[in-house]
């Protein structure tokens, strides 16, 4: 009986200790800024002061950043972008998988197609000059609404966007992507959006057509 | 016809006599070393060989001629750009905020009153030490011994003028100054030892975060980290020589004994280059050339 007593227990021990392992939520976070190991060691320094973050990992390349943290404590979405803001990063994209399976996105692709939906792929001159360029222009592009999907290459600087004509122009594209820092032939990025770019993006300035 | 036979043989020997005159010397890639595993951000050559700080995985190895991993120093947060001198190696944790002394394998933790912020390099010689600072946009200098206290010098601010700095990485105490890699301000600045500023180098190089330096009797050298390459100057900061060949994301330089020892942090290697005597410099793409287009 005695043992039968202790085996339940530890039984139940190990049910509790793989629940309270399984109750982690896991956070995804593109970061704009990232370039090097200094600015990425810095942001995971910042994100320490979350006591309990677990599996933190940085990709510096894309400035991808994930972790995971107790579900217990709740961390919203406004508590992590403000968290990335104050080591001095710029959130692109968030997202939240709760431990419940509940997902929680900071951006979205919000373009729908209809049966009148004209797709065309265009291919643009922007300027930028490295992963992190690419992961902003990329990112400005695919939630601008009516676009579906943008691809581009730090080598060429060439975008290629495909949208709705019905429901976008190039105009529009470059117009937004100059909003966001990056010069294109038809708009020129503001001084101000150009000096707030992290200092590894800081490209040549283009010349408008 | 014999006068015709001399006259050439003079202007055949007066053509090789020019052709010696353009001999010029110059860096040259001439060996790659791979790191298997290791990510290296610092390097530093001390008594027992090549330390190297691989801060992706929270570790300071020693590494022989081939790359292989002789001794580890791990359970580290973030070490970054090491020094060592002797038997002693120094170690700044971003991490941590916390520096480390190791001497024939027992490490202490180098008193600071100072709080820092993510220190990113470290440079000690003759009880001077100083330290680069990287969210605080500070370099912490003293000249009495091993620590930072009260009495220490401390220079800078955030900014972009002569003496601010924009996350600076790496520091340099030569014999009368105290070199920065300012990082972020893409270039290099030099002071004296009280903190007054000198000389700002590379501005005009356009260098995309100028992470790391040493600094010879006679040159500096400078990694130019997202550009891939390797800047050289003269220490009064004119522009001598560019190094592309082999460089992959270059996070820090060392001159041992001649050569040159680039650590690629996204290469995950040590590029090697010597100095050597070339003939047409004109035709060699590393060498210095006024118009040359660095993008």
């Amino acid at each position: 009986m005695k043992i039968k007593v202790i085996l339940l227990i530890m039984s139940l021990c190990t049910t509790i200790g793989m629940q309270a392992q399984k109750a982690m939520d896991s956070f995804e976070v593109q970061v704009d800024g990232l370039g090097c190991p200094f600015c990425a060691y810095g942001l995971e320094k910042k994100f320490k002061e979350f006591k309990g973050i677990k599996k933190v990992a940085i990709d510096i390349e894309t400035g991808n950043f994930s972790f995971q943290y107790p579900e217990e404590k709740k961390l919203t979405m406004d508590a992590v972008i403000s968290q990335v803001e104050k080591a001095g990063y710029t959130p692109i994209t968030a997202k939240i998988t709760r431990a419940s399976g509940k997902i929680e996105t900071k951006e979205t692709n919000i373009t729908e197609l209809t049966s009148e939906s004209e797709i065309v792929t265009q291919q643009l001159l922007v300027a930028g000059k490295c992963e992190m360029c690419k992961s902003r222009i990329e990112n400005t592009s695919i939630n601008i609404p009516g676009v579906t999907d943008a691809s581009w290459a730090v080598d060429t600087r060439v975008l290629k966007v495909t949208f709705d004509k019905r429901q976008t122009t190039t105009d529009t594209i470059q117009k937004t992507i100059a909003n966001a820092g990056h010069d294109t032939r038809s708009h020129k990025a503001t001084q101000e959006g150009y000096e707030q770019l992290p200092a590894c993006c800081k490209y040549e300035r283009l010349d408008q057509e | 016809m014999m006068k015709y036979r001399v006259v050439i043989i003079l202007a055949s020997i007066a053509f090789v006599s020019c052709k010696e005159v353009q001999k010029e010397m110059a860096w040259r890639h001439s060996e790659t070393i791979v790191l298997e595993g290791i990510h290296p951000i610092g390097i530093a050559q001390g008594k027992e060989g090549l330390w190297l700080s691989d801060g992706d995985h929270n570790r300071v190895v020693l590494v022989n001629k081939e790359g292989l991993i002789m001794h580890t120093i791990d359970s580290l947060d973030r070490p970054m750009h090491i020094d060592a001198n002797g038997e002693d190696l120094m170690i700044p944790q971003y991490g941590n905020d916390k520096v480390l002394m190791i001497h024939r394998g027992t490490s202490s933790q180098v008193k600071i009153t100072d709080s820092l912020d993510a220190p990113a390099g470290v440079s000690f010689v003759n009880n001077e030490i100083a330290l680069a600072d990287f969210y605080n946009n500070q370099i912490h200098y003293s000249s009495k011994g091993y620590s930072i206290d009260d009495d220490n010098i401390t220079f800078g601010k955030e900014g972009k003028a002569d003496g601010d700095f924009y996350y600076p990485t790496d520091v340099q105490i030569t014999k009368h100054n105290i070199w920065v890699a300012d990082a972020y301000n893409n270039r290099v600045q030099v002071f004296d030892k009280k903190g007054n500023h000198i000389r700002t180098i590379g501005e005009d190089q356009k260098m995309n975060a100028a992470t790391g330096i040493y600094v010879s009797e006679d040159t500096l050298f400078v990694t130019d980290f997202e550009n891939n390459r390797v800047l050289v100057f003269d220490l009064e900061g004119t522009f001598k020589q560019e190094l592309t060949t082999a460089i992959s994301k270059p996070t820090d330089i060392l001159l041992v004994d001649g050569t040159l020892y680039i650590a690629n942090y996204r290469g995950h290697n040590l590029a090697l280059y010597t100095w050597i005597e070339v003939q047409d410099t004109t035709s060699q793409e590393e060498h210095h050339h006024d118009d040359h287009d660095h993008h």
